[in-house]
């Protein structure tokens, strides 16, 4: 069980229920900056979350968070690694598995440990990433062929021959809003190169690393255009999975940043509206240096805003006023104390951020395991019951 | 006698080719290797980490800062044990047991050995008995603990409590750090430092050991 395995419960032949276009009404008033019925709900949730919220509701084991509290809109993630290839089984024993993947990352995946560990990569010099040849990124297997991709394979859970992207929003498009997603250049480098080669080549070879970004940049735009199209009428918007940022402020410069990353950001986030779909940016970390950026780049959404890296909505809502939808930053650090009271601080303080529209209630990252299942509960039930139009929350009321 | 404020300027530029040419003249020239760290080494990278607090330097500059210091440490650190210096304080440091987080510990790693520590890097998914074992058996005076994720954090009061079982957490200073950590969380389990950030490392340990 993983973040990204939410298989629908029917394919539909008959197009979409009521509800779902209930759905999607609340999601993109919300985003155009209007008051919906109500503010809409959803996250992101780890498997081993899910797995003990099923036991402790006593939910059967196909129980699933985004269809019990029929959740506002779901992600789904075609096969983005540079290269369609099996995964390489390296080592696999009962407490872990090693594997090689698409990125050419060697995984180590712990079975017992939420995320797993990437120790090397084939491409581990300059050179080789100037001179590394993927996969077309157009290739229609990414959207169409089941098969084994790291991001949808290796992460909370793992799981090998993830099914066919396209087979997967259709399952899903009969009860959810589903969005379509592509990662930017600095999660590929990620898992492509590493982390901390990625930072050092930046800094040793700022202009030869520029080149190789501008290519990573083109090849997921061109990626993103073919999954807007193998998606086409299927899918509701975009995210953008990008990551440049950290506790304290971005990676790397923001000058940098706006040279070299940037420009593929704005590009993928218009061709998304050209193809009539709203776009949600995810970056983790304190982004404060290059908010303005995003509400330049008219992305439509901000997630997941970190309130462990200082990021708020209620600051965000009085410095930018409707400048940009959010989505996300109720602090899962409070969540993860049980305590129903400053839970509901929490939930409360962060919902003055849905006045006026444009905002998405959704944790400040991920719904982690050391979340109980009966927090999220009464979280979703707070969420439901003060989350209708027009918003009143007594005592934790601000002013935005 | 060369201009040893090269060293100093090729650390803070990052530099490794001309830091470690630099030192390789200074020691043929017989300059004296503590002199190296103390006057030129540990004040530049001390000012990668201003720098680096004020947004000056991002997490490329500092990579290539610390890579340039270790360059030249290398050649200097045999010399060091030979003479029988010590460093400022050996630092047992690691992310916690079911974290395989790196790239936050390898910043602070490379700030410590910037500000004359002695770094023992225990790795990713250290258990506490690790923790303890190098505080033991590799005579470290600061245990220093990286977690990324919340499920992880409890970890650091465990290897709290493992060094305290083991009666050593009195010989020791404890610093905590990573995206999750905040004071507060410090002062409760009762860690000896804190740091937000990895330049920030270095005054935590030099706070916690009075140095």
């Amino acid at each position: 069980m993983s973040m990204f395995d939410t298989q629908g419960q029917a394919i539909s032949q008959s197009g979409r229920k009521p509800n779902t276009l209930r759905k999607l009404k609340r999601l993109n008033t919300a985003l155009t900056h209007q008051e919906p019925d109500r503010v809409p709900v959803s996250d992101f949730f780890w498997g081993s979350f899910t797995k003990r919220w099923q036991q402790e509701l006593n939910l059967p084991p196909d129980a699933n968070p985004y269809y019990h509290y029929d959740l506002d809109w779901i992600v789904t993630v075609p096969n983005m690694d540079p290269w369609i290839r099996p995964f390489v089984t390296l080592k696999e024993t009962a407490e872990k598995v090693v594997v090689k993947t698409g990125f050419g990352a060697i995984m180590h995946k712990h079975f017992e440990f939420p995320m797993p560990e990437m120790r090397d990569w084939e491409t581990d010099s300059l050179e080789k990433l100037e001179r590394a040849k993927f996969d077309d990124p157009t290739d229609r297997r990414r959207f169409t062929t089941g098969g084994d991709n790291q991001i949808a394979g290796v992460g909370d859970g793992f799981h090998r021959n993830t099914p066919p992207w396209i087979e997967t929003v259709r399952s899903l498009h009969p009860d959810f809003p589903v969005y379509g997603s592509i990662i930017e250049v600095s999660e590929c480098l990620t898992r492509l190169i590493g982390q901390q080669n990625a930072m050092l080549w930046m800094g040793e070879e700022p202009e030869r690393m520029g080149a190789v970004i501008n290519r990573i940049g083109e090849f997921y735009f061109q990626m993103a255009r073919a999954e807007m199209e193998a998606g086409k009428g299927l899918l509701d918007g975009f995210v953008i999975w990008g990551d440049v940022a950290y506790k304290k402020c971005t990676f790397m410069s923001p000058k940098y940043w706006r040279e070299y990353f940037k420009p593929w950001v704005a590009k993928i986030t218009e061709l998304a509206h050209a193809n009539g779909l709203p776009v949600i940016y995810h970056g983790c970390g304190n982004v404060k240096a290059i908010f303005q950026d995003y509400i330049d780049m008219k992305v439509d959404a901000y997630n997941p805003l970190e309130a462990k890296a200082g990021m708020d909505v209620i600051e965000l809502r009085q410095q930018y006023g409707q400048g940009i939808g959010f989505c996300g930053n109720s602090n899962i650090q409070v969540w993860e104390t049980g305590d129903r009271e400053a839970i509901r601080r929490e939930v409360l303080r962060k919902l003055n951020a849905a006045k006026g529209g444009g905002y998405i209630f959704q944790s400040d990252h991920s719904v982690s395991s050391a979340v109980s299942g009966r927090t999220y509960d009464y979280i979703l039930k707070l969420v439901r019951e003060y989350g209708e139009y027009p918003i009143r929350l007594g005592d934790f009321d601000e002013r935005l | 006698m060369q201009d040893l404020k090269l060293l100093h300027e090729a650390i803070l530029s990052g530099d490794a080719i001309t830091a470690k040419a630099v030192t390789e003249k200074a020691l043929a020239e017989k300059a004296d290797p503590l002199k190296l760290v103390r006057e030129y080494m540990m004040p530049a990278m001390s000012e990668v980490g201003r720098r680096f607090e004020c947004n000056e330097y991002f997490v490329p500059e500092l990579l290539l800062a610390a890579r340039a210091m270790k360059t030249a440490l290398e050649l200097i650190r045999p010399l060091l044990i030979a003479s029988g210096a010590k460093p400022t304080a050996r630092v047992a440091l690691g992310t916690v047991k079911g974290d395989l987080h790196d790239i936050g510990k390898n910043l602070v790693a490379a700030m410590l050995e910037g500000g004359g520590y002695e770094v023992i890097d225990l790795g990713v998914n250290v258990t506490p008995e690790q923790f303890v074992a190098a505080v033991k058996e590799k005579g470290a005076n600061i245990v220093a603990m990286s977690a990324l994720l919340t499920t992880t954090m409890p970890a650091m009061k465990t290897t709290m409590d493992a060094l305290q079982q083991a009666g050593i957490r009195q010989q020791v200073k404890v610093l905590v750090g990573g995206a999750p950590i905040t004071q507060k969380y410090a002062d409760e389990i009762g860690a000896d430092g804190f740091s937000e950030s990895a330049a920030g490392a270095v005054a935590a340990a030099k706070k916690a050991v009075g140095a």
